[in-house]
């Protein structure tokens, strides 16, 4: 093909597609606002209220609130930092795919695009927002992720604690200060770890948009402002983008058919602190954590959404080490743990449920906190206060309100370690203890139960308001014998002398034959 | 070229192998059970013999090269290679079988069971059978109150089920993901378009505790909502879920 060729085939292909891309755009209408209402008030009422202020039946509950449309404010804009009217785009992208790790859904599976564009009419009326944003923002040249272009940006995510400052060292949003919104509503900064948390797109370009536009209503502020002290050029903050896109874990990540802790067998000294090189080995299983929402009194506006945790064991012990972040090290009678927290500040503390039992059926506790005929027992840590170390407590529970912590926790050994936006914690107990109607006796290669529940003392998380997980599973792995390598050589000889007999049989009888 | 009857048995037996595979795990998006596949590729072997071996002739053809491998002295160096890797292969097929397996324990709940005739709700012993919404003849009789009913119990919805249902009703709220078993979508017509009213209160009333055993109650994160909410808080919310997502709950009256 000559160059001639491709290039007509290139306007062949370029004229369809343009035809496709102005017949489609001519087949949306400009938003009709009273279509909108009707669709508003079928789907959308519920939490943005009847006069678009978020005040919805669910307002409270919610963590972030519903949008007060009376504002004119949004969030999320790909438009200049001082410009405040969004793109149409921006608010129907809200509306079609919906806001990740909020309440928000995305519309799109049930709403047409013809929908969605009356409804984006129809809030901008709320606020009287009428016109075309007068300034864009600019993207300048986009510059490509590399090695280079990420260490230019932790240099300038670290510099004069720009970001760290509430994103923390490490981007966990381990905040050094307490956050609020416009309407006074406490806030926390965004963990970067966790891009799956991010609202509106955790692509670099959509990250370029929010450093550079910041968030409107909250303390993000722009970085694209000339006036601000720390402000960066277009490429600067790609840098910083590409940061941060950087920072997403690639460890301790949900996935969703893992529903097993393995923990493997060594054979002597299990490892007692968290910063011990043993567990780097150890594979580790992350579990995503809900609020308690189902027993009283439910908690709605719980601070984490995922635990990960390893188990090692010997021959006499089972060690299990728990990780989660955690923006705040919550350490009641501190002053600046205080400075930071909700006005109750309690301990931190993570609690790991295992059945009294290892069930033979199906039939497990109520796997919250168990019930009268099926009790469980939780092994709890406590981050401890400025006046008393940190504790392990073995709590019998029949139900999310009978809660016996025992006197005598006897066996449980615990340790933790705190960094950076990040709780390590080890639990420790005795495999087989001589009281076999009080715990649960370990054995090797039997599936047990486990469930983890997390409080976080600076979010007002005490008592039954947690996060928690559903029921999973804990396998101590039996250690690797030889049976399966005898077998296989067994009946590696087997089929081998068959077929030999086979072979020299049929031989034999072709020399009869002949 | 004509294909050796061996082959075309293997290439029969491969293909419906993976065609099994293909429209399975990647036309239908359900990957099949490896249970039930090798049940499936049972069958197809039986079927594939038969076949292939119908009269005496197909018979002796297929067998042809395997007879030849085993008897023919010029195949001797063929026939070495085939019969050490065979007893390899079973080797390492019984090594790998016998490793121990990290498989989570299946467990098989049912989803909607049978409800009972009588339930205890609000301290009281309600007959299931019997038991209507009290507010569902006013779609008929009152079509303005009624609307008022189901917007009362949109608000019910929001704040108390939405978490896990959804906005949408689609079973995807915000936790869960956090949930196993996950939260029904009433937007399935297999849910509460298959329900009725009187179901649907007994479940909302005793959660999930109030499940018989076979539908493990001891993992379902459904609250028991007789401690959350009023008896007509409950009706309420009924109406705003066939409401919002225009089923219509099955009655007696029309079976």
């Amino acid at each position: 093909m000559n160059y001639s060729a491709i290039r007509n085939l290139a306007i062949c292909v370029w004229s369809v597609l343009a035809f496709v891309l102005t017949t489609v755009a001519a087949n949306s209408e400009p938003g009709n606002v009273e279509q909108g209402e009707a669709v508003y008030i079928k789907r959308c009422l519920q939490c943005h209220g009847d006069e678009g202020d978020g005040l919805g039946p669910a307002a409270e509950f919610l963590n972030p609130p519903p949008r007060d449309f009376t504002l004119g404010l949004f969030k999320f804009k790909t438009t200049a930092f001082d410009e405040d009217l969004p793109n149409d785009e921006d608010l129907l992208r809200m509306i079609r795919d919906g806001m990740p790790g909020t309440a928000m859904p995305g519309w799109s599976d049930m709403l047409s695009e013809q929908d969605m564009i009356d409804v984006v009419a129809y809030i901008k009326t709320f606020a009287e927002l009428e016109g075309e944003p007068e300034s864009q923002l600019d993207y300048g040249t986009q510059v490509k992720t590399s090695d280079e272009s990420i260490a230019a940006g932790k240099i300038l995510f670290e510099e004069g604690d720009r970001c760290t400052e509430c994103h923390g060292v490490e981007g966990k949003g381990n905040a050094i200060k307490k956050l609020k919104n416009d309407n006074g509503e406490r806030t926390w900064p965004r963990n970067l770890t966790k891009p799956w948390t991010f609202r509106a797109g955790n692509d670099p370009k959509k990250i370029f948009a929010r450093v550079s536009t910041g968030i409107p209503t909250t303390q993000m502020p722009s970085f694209s402002d000339p006036k601000s002290s720390k402000k960066l050029s277009i490429e600067e903050r790609w840098h910083v983008a590409n940061y941060v896109a950087s920072l997403a874990k690639v460890e301790n990540v949900v996935n969703p058919e893992n529903f097993v802790i393995q923990a493997d067998r060594l054979e002597s000294g299990l490892p007692t602190s968290p910063d011990d090189k043993a567990w780097k080995d150890a594979p580790s299983s992350t579990f995503i954590m809900v609020p308690q929402i189902v027993g009283k009194q439910r908690f709605f506006l719980t601070a984490n959404d995922t635990i990960s945790a390893r188990a090692l064991y010997d021959d006499k012990k089972i060690a299990i080490y728990l990780e989660w972040d955690d923006r705040t090290k919550s350490i009641p009678g501190d002053a600046k743990a205080a400075s930071i927290a909700d006005e109750n500040l309690s301990e931190d503390a993570v609690a790991i449920q295992f059945p009294l039992t290892i069930p033979e059926g199906m039939e497990k506790p109520y796997f919250l906190m168990g019930d009268s005929t099926n009790p469980v027992s939780l092994w709890r840590w406590s981050s401890g206060t400025s006046e008393q170390p940190e504790t392990g407590t073995i709590i019998d529970a029949k139900g999310i309100g009978d809660q016996q912590p025992r006197d005598d926790s006897g066996d449980l050994s615990i340790a933790s370690s705190y960094l950076n936006g990040t709780w390590r914690v080890v639990m420790t107990r005795l495999l087989t203890t001589e009281t076999p109607e009080n715990d649960l006796q370990f054995e090797e290669g039997r599936f047990v139960p486990v469930a983890f529940f997390a409080w976080d003392g600076s979010n007002s998380e005490a008592g039954t308001a947690h996060a928690m997980t559903t029921w999973y599973w804990l396998q101590l792995k039996p250690a690797a014998d030889s049976k399966p390598l005898i077998y296989a050589i067994i009946a590696a000889l087997l089929v081998g002398a068959m077929l030999f007999w086979w072979a020299r049989g049929a031989q034999s009888r072709n020399k009869v034959n002949a | 070229m004509r294909i050796p009857r061996l082959l075309q048995a293997v290439l029969v037996f491969a293909g419906v192998y993976f065609g099994f595979i293909i429209v399975f795990d990647y036309l239908l998006g359900a990957v099949i059970p490896k249970s039930l596949l090798t049940m499936y590729m049972f069958f197809v072997a039986a079927g594939v013999f038969m076949v292939f071996t119908y009269d005496e002739e197909d018979t002796r053809e297929l067998v042809a090269p395997v007879k030849a491998l085993v008897e023919d002295p010029a195949k001797r160096g063929i026939r070495n290679i085939v019969f050490t890797l065979i007893p390899l292969m079973v080797g390492y097929f019984v090594y790998d079988q016998m490793q121990p397996g990290f498989e989570a324990p299946v467990e098989l709940r049912t989803i909607h069971p049978a409800p009972p005739s009588t339930a205890k709700i609000y301290g009281q012993r309600v007959n299931l059978l019997s038991l209507e919404n009290p507010y569902r003849k006013l779609e008929k009789e009152d079509p303005e109150e009624f609307a008022a009913m189901v917007n009362d119990g949109a608000a019910v919805y929001i704040k108390n089920c939405q978490y896990c249902h959804g906005d949408k009703l689609d079973g995807k709220g915000p936790y869960a993901e956090g949930l196993n078993p996950t939260p029904l979508n009433f937007q399935d017509v297999g849910t509460i378009a298959q329900l009725q009213e009187s179901y649907l209160f007994w479940r909302i009333a005793t959660g999930g505790p109030g499940l018989p055993k076979e539908a493990a109650p001891w993992i379902s994160s459904m609250p028991v909502w007789q401690n959350f909410l009023s008896e007509e808080e409950i009706w309420k919310v009924i109406l705003f879920l066939y409401d919002y997502t225009g089923h219509q709950p099955r009655s007696w009256e029309h079976e």
